[in-house]
C-alpha cells in the first residue's frame, strides 16, 4: 500500500465518522464507493511498487510518473513522462502521469521541491528537473537490471533493459519490468549511475507524443477541480462583494433558509482566517491577493438549488471607498497623471539609466503614449474547489497552479498544522496565472471552515470569475526618442511608465527595461522609469505578466522610430540589435524572410513585425526569443482581417516539437484577442462586464490568420527554455505595426476592436 | 420538485429535482456524469454541449421539466455512438490543450460530421461556435476535416 492508498483509507475513515456523527443520510453503499482520489489521471497504481516518490511500477508494467508540477495545457506532465521515460527505457505506452500530493514534500523532506518549483506547470523542461528526472529514471532502470540479475544468477552488467523488457542476451531469457517491480524497488544501488549523453536520447527531441491525459479529455473521463465527487459532498455557491475593498452590511437568511435542499447560508469575512502556525513556504507570500474577501455563500445538497436560494437571498453591501470609482478612464486618467508627474517629483523609480538623456542632438523627436486595459484570464473552468474540514483536518481537492501556494493557503485560512492539510490536485480547465494565488481555494476552504465534517464544493459562477478576477495589471507608458541625424536610430530615449495597483508583485518590467535595444548599447542615453497608481481593484498574473503590456509599448514605439527616420521596420531592428547576441537577428530574419518580408501590398493591406523573449531578454543564451510577422488587410470602411503570422523563436532547443508549436499556435491566438477585444471597465467601482457576450473572445469563424511556424532559427544552445508566456508578447505589436502600415493609423492602445479603422 | 423520466446514453434515467434545473446540471450533480462542462451557463461557451433527440445544445439552456421522453448522449457515450474515430483523431492530432472546453468541441465536432459528413470550412465556422481559452482552434477544425476525409 502506498502512502496515496493510506491517505485515500484515511479518508474514507473520516467521512464514516461524518456519516454517523452528522446524520448525513449516507448510505453504507455511498461510503464505501471509492473516493475521487489525488490521481485525475486515471486510477491510483494503488498495488504497485514505488521506486521514489516520483516513479511507481505496478505489476502489470505499469509506469505511474508523479509530477509535482500540474499539467496547465502544455504538456508539462507528459514532458515530465518523456525525462523519465529517456533513462528508465520503458515503453511509452506503459508510462502515465499524475500529479504528486504535494503534502508528501512536506512530510517527506522536501523530496519534489528540491528538483522542481511545484508552480504553474512551466519551465516544464528546465534543466534542473530534467536532470533530477534523467537520474531516477537511470536509478529505476538499474535496480531493474539488478533484480532481474539476481533472480538469473547473472551480472547486471550483461541485463539489458529496452521497451519495458529486460533481457540476458547469452541465456535468451527476458522479464518484464512488472514482473521484477517488487524486488526491484527494494534494491538499493551501490553507485548511482550516469545518465546517458544526449547524442544517445530516443525520445526527447526526437519524438512527439501526445499530451498523455488525451484519450481522458475526449471520452469525459478526465477529472478537473470542478468533477471531484466524494460521498456525502454538497455545494456552495458564492457572491462577493462587488466592489473589491467593501463589507457585508446585512443579509437575511431566513428569506432562503427553507427553499429546497438549502442547509446553510453562511458570510465570510477575512478577519476569520485564521493564518498558519508554521512560516508558510510558499513561491511569493500570501498577502497580497490570496486573502478572503467579504462574501456571502450558500450551501445546498445540489450546485443549482445553491445557486437558486443565493440569486433569491437579500443582501446589502457597504461597497467601500471603491465605489467612488466612476470608471476605468478615472484610473487611466489618474496612471497618466502619476506617470507624468513621476519623473519630476523624484518619487519614480529607475529601470534603466545610462548615459546622459542632454546629450542628444538630433532634430527628430518621436513620442508615444501607450496604455493597456485591465483584462481577464477567462480560465475556461470556473474557479473553486472541494473542501472538507475538521478540528485537525483540512483535505482540498482543487485545480491549481500551484500547489504549494494551495497547500500553505489551506493551512493558513484553517489555522491547522501543514502536516494536517492534503491537498489533492487535479486537472486545470486552464489558468493564464489565474490559478496561481489560490483565494479561490481560500475561499472554498473558508466556506468548508463553516460546515465542518462534511466536502463543502464550492464553484464561482462565471459572473463571479468575471467580477471577482486578479486582473492584468492595467499600464500606461510615454516613450520619447531623439533620432541621430545622420543614422536614424535613437540618441537618446526615455520611457515613463505607470502600473496600476499597489502589489509590486504584479508590477513587472519585462519587454520594458529588459530590451537589448535599450542595454546592448545600441542606444547611448537611455533612461526609463517606473511608478504605480493604487487602485482597489485587485491584479494578479495574466499571461506573461505586464510582458503582454510591455512588449507592445516598446515594440511599437520602435516601429515609430523606424518610420520617422523613414527606414525598413525590420533593418531598423536588426541595427538596433547588431551589439547583441545573434540569435535575436537570425529570429528577425528568418520571420520576415517567411513572411516575404518587403514585398510591395496594395493599400489597404500591410505588413507588421515585433520581437521579444521572455522572461529576461537582458541575459544572453537565457529564455526564448520570438519574432512575429503579421499580415492583415483593412477594408476602408475599418473591417480589420489578419491574414497570416509568421512565427521564428529561438528556446535553444525543442524537447517535444509540437508541444512547442501547440504552444505557439494557442498563444498567438490568446494574444492575438487581447489584442484585439479584450478590456474589463468598471461604474463606480465595480467590474462591468459579467460572461462572454459581454467580452468577446475569437471563435474558430473569426477568420483566424494562417499561423506558419518556423524551426529554423534555434540557436542549438543546449537549455531548453519556456514557450508558455512568450507567444503573446510579439502578436499584438506585429499586428498593430502591420495596421499602421495598411491604413496609417498608429494603434497605441488596446483593444484594437474600440478603435476607427476607416480610411480614405 | 418534479420527476422527469428520459435517457441519456442509452440509459434509461429518472430524475426528481426542481423543475428548473438545467440539463447541465441534472447530468453532472444529479447522474454524476461530469464529462459535461459548466463554463458560462448562458449558452456562450459551448462547454456543456450534448445531443438531445440527435441534435447539438447548450445544456445549460435545457431545464430538467422540458426533457420527458428525451434522448441525451454526452461525452460520455459518444464513442457508443460513432464518436471514437473523432476522439482517436483528438490524441492524435494532439487537440486539446488543458481539455476543459473539448468535451463540447467534440460534440459539438460530432454533430456536425453526422449532418455534413463533408463538411466546409463554412460549414464548420457555423457549427463550431465554442469557445477554447488555449486556441486549439486550428487543430479542432485540421482533426474535423481528418475525420471527414477533406483536404486541410
Amino acid at each position: 500500500m502506498t502512502p496515496t492508498g493510506l491517505d485515500r483509507r484515511r479518508f474514507l475513515a473520516t467521512t464514516g465518522v461524518v456519516a454517523g456523527g452528522m446524520a448525513l443520510a449516507l448510505s453504507p453503499a455511498d461510503a464505501a464507493k471509492p473516493v475521487a482520489g489525488p490521481a485525475p489521471w486515471g486510477p491510483d497504481a494503488a498495488k504497485g511498487h514505488e521506486f521514489t516518490p516520483w516513479i511507481e511500477i505496478a505489476p502489470d508494467g505499469m509506469v505511474t510518473v508523479r509530477s509535482p508540477n500540474p499539467e496547465s495545457g502544455n504538456g508539462t506532465m507528459t514532458q515530465m513522462a518523456m525525462n523519465i521515460a529517456e533513462e528508465l527505457q520503458c515503453a511509452w505506452s506503459d508510462i502515465r502521469v499524475e500529479i504528486a500530493s504535494i503534502h508528501r514534500n512536506y512530510a517527506e523532506n522536501k523530496v519534489y521541491t528540491k528538483a522542481s518549483l511545484p508552480f504553474f506547470g512551466g519551465h516544464g523542461t528546465d534543466k534542473v528537473r530534467m536532470a533530477h528526472c534523467f537520474r531516477l529514471g537511470a536509478s529505476a532502470r538499474e535496480r531493474l537490471k539488478a533484480a532481474a540479475a539476481a533472480r538469473w544468477n547473472v551480472s547486471a552488467a550483461d541485463v539489458e533493459a529496452r521497451d519495458s523488457v529486460l533481457s540476458h542476451k547469452a541465456s535468451g531469457r527476458t522479464l518484464r519490468f512488472g514482473e521484477v517491480a517488487a524486488e526491484a524497488a527494494r534494491v538499493s544501488l551501490p553507485a548511482e549511475p550516469e545518465p546517458k549523453p544526449q547524442s544517445e536520447w530516443t525520445l526527447i527531441g526526437k519524438k512527439s507524443p501526445s499530451k498523455l491525459f488525451i484519450p481522458d479529455v475526449a471520452n469525459g473521463s478526465a477529472v478537473f477541480g470542478i468533477d471531484v465527487k466524494l460521498p456525502g459532498m454538497v455545494h456552495a455557491a458564492l457572491l462577493q462583494v462587488p466592489v473589491m475593498g467593501g463589507r457585508l452590511k446585512s443579509m437575511k437568511a431566513d428569506a432562503v433558509r427553507q427553499m429546497p435542499g438549502v442547509r446553510a447560508v453562511i458570510a465570510l469575512d477575512p478577519a476569520k482566517s485564521r493564518s498558519s502556525p508554521v512560516k508558510e513556504e510558499t513561491s511569493f507570500g500570501l498577502k497580497g491577493t490570496s486573502e478572503v474577501q467579504h462574501a456571502v455563500a450558500v450551501i445546498a445538497d445540489h450546485y443549482w438549488q445553491a445557486k437558486m436560494a443565493l440569486d433569491a437571498l437579500p443582501v446589502e453591501w457597504d461597497l467601500g471607498p471603491g465605489a467612488a470609482v466612476a470608471s476605468q478612464d478615472t484610473i487611466y486618467q489618474a496612471m497618466a497623471a502619476a506617470r507624468d508627474s513621476a519623473r519630476a517629483s523624484g518619487k519614480a523609480k529607475d529601470v534603466v539609466k545610462k548615459g546622459d538623456m542632454a546629450a542628444a542632438t538630433g532634430s527628430r523627436v518621436v513620442e508615444g503614449e501607450y496604455l493597456t486595459p485591465y483584462a481577464e484570464n477567462a480560465v475556461m473552468e470556473p474557479l473553486g474547489g472541494t473542501a472538507l474540514v475538521t478540528p485537525d483536518s483540512c483535505q482540498v481537492w482543487c485545480a491549481t497552479q500551484d500547489t504549494m501556494q494551495a497547500f500553505w493557503v489551506a493551512a493558513d485560512e484553517t489555522g491547522l498544522t501543514p502536516a494536517q492539510v492534503k491537498i489533492y490536485g487535479t486537472n486545470m480547465g486552464g489558468n493564464f496565472g489565474r490559478r496561481t494565488q489560490a483565494e479561490d481555494i481560500r475561499m472554498a476552504v473558508a466556506v468548508a471552515r463553516q460546515y465542518p465534517g462534511v466536502p463543502v464544493k464550492t464553484i464561482w459562477t462565471r459572473e463571479e470569475m468575471f467580477r471577482q478576477g486578479r486582473y492584468r495589471t492595467p499600464i500606461t507608458t510615454k516613450f520619447r526618442a531623439v533620432l541621430d541625424d545622420a543614422t536614424g536610430l535613437p540618441q537618446a530615449l526615455s520611457g515613463d511608465l505607470c502600473f496600476a495597483g499597489d502589489r509590486p508583485l504584479f508590477q513587472l518590467t519585462q519587454g520594458y527595461g529588459d530590451v537589448p535595444y535599450f542595454n546592448s548599447g545600441a542606444i547611448p542615453n537611455v533612461h526609463l522609469i517606473s511608478t504605480a497608481h493604487p487602485v482597489h481593484v485587485l491584479n494578479g498574473a495574466y499571461r506573461g505578466p505586464c510582458f503582454n503590456s510591455n512588449a507592445f509599448f516598446s515594440e511599437t514605439f520602435i516601429d515609430e522610430c523606424a518610420h520617422a527616420a523613414a527606414m525598413d521596420p525590420v533593418d531598423y531592428r536588426l541595427k538596433l540589435l547588431a551589439k547583441w547576441e545573434k540569435p535575436w537577428s537570425d529570429v528577425l530574419r528568418l520571420a520576415a524572410e517567411k513572411a516575404g518580408w518587403g514585398q510591395k501590398l496594395p493599400r489597404g493591406e500591410g505588413m507588421g513585425v515585433a520581437i521579444t523573449n521572455w522572461p529576461v531578454a537582458t541575459i544572453k543564451n537565457f529564455g526564448s526569443t520570438m519574432a512575429a510577422v503579421a499580415r492583415v488587410a483593412v477594408s476602408q470602411g475599418g473591417e480589420l482581417t489578419v491574414s497570416r503570422v509568421d512565427i521564428a523563436f529561438d528556446c535553444g532547443k525543442v524537447a517535444n516539437a509540437d508541444a512547442v508549436r501547440a504552444q505557439i499556435e494557442g498563444g498567438t491566438i490568446f494574444g492575438l484577442n487581447m489584442t484585439l477585444n479584450e478590456e474589463m471597465t468598471l461604474t463606480d467601482g465595480a467590474i462591468v462586464e459579467g460572461n462572454f457576450d459581454e467580452y468577446p473572445m475569437l471563435r474558430m469563424a473569426d477568420h483566424l490568420p494562417e499561423i506558419h511556424i518556423h524551426f529554423e532559427a534555434l540557436s542549438g544552445h543546449d537549455r531548453f527554455d519556456l514557450m508558455g508566456e512568450l507567444p503573446v508578447g510579439p502578436i499584438g505589436p506585429a499586428v498593430g505595426n502591420a495596421i499602421f502600415a495598411a491604413t496609417g493609423k498608429r494603434l497605441r492602445s488596446t483593444p484594437f476592436r474600440k478603435h476607427d479603422l476607416s480610411w480614405t | 420538485m418534479t420527476t422527469v423520466r428520459f435517457k441519456v446514453n442509452g440509459k434509461a434515467q429518472s430524475v426528481d429535482a426542481d423543475p428548473s434545473t438545467p440539463l447541465l446540471w441534472v447530468l453532472r450533480d444529479h447522474l454524476g456524469m461530469t464529462g459535461t462542462k459548466f463554463g458560462c451557463g448562458v449558452a456562450q461557451c459551448g462547454a456543456c454541449t450534448v445531443h438531445l433527440n440527435g441534435a447539438a445544445v447548450r445544456s445549460c439552456q435545457i431545464p430538467l421539466d422540458g426533457l420527458a421522453g428525451a434522448q441525451i448522449t454526452t461525452i460520455e457515450g459518444l464513442a457508443a455512438r460513432g464518436g471514437a474515430k473523432l476522439q482517436a483523431l483528438w490524441a492524435e492530432l494532439n487537440v486539446p490543450q488543458c481539455g476543459y472546453c473539448q468535451s463540447g468541441m467534440l460534440m459539438a465536432a460530432a454533430d456536425l460530421l453526422a449532418r455534413k459528413p463533408r463538411p466546409s470550412d463554412a460549414d464548420i465556422d457555423e457549427a463550431m461556435t465554442n469557445i477554447c481559452r488555449c486556441g486549439t482552434y486550428p487543430r479542432v477544425r485540421a482533426a474535423i476535416k481528418r475525420a471527414a476525409g477533406v483536404a486541410a
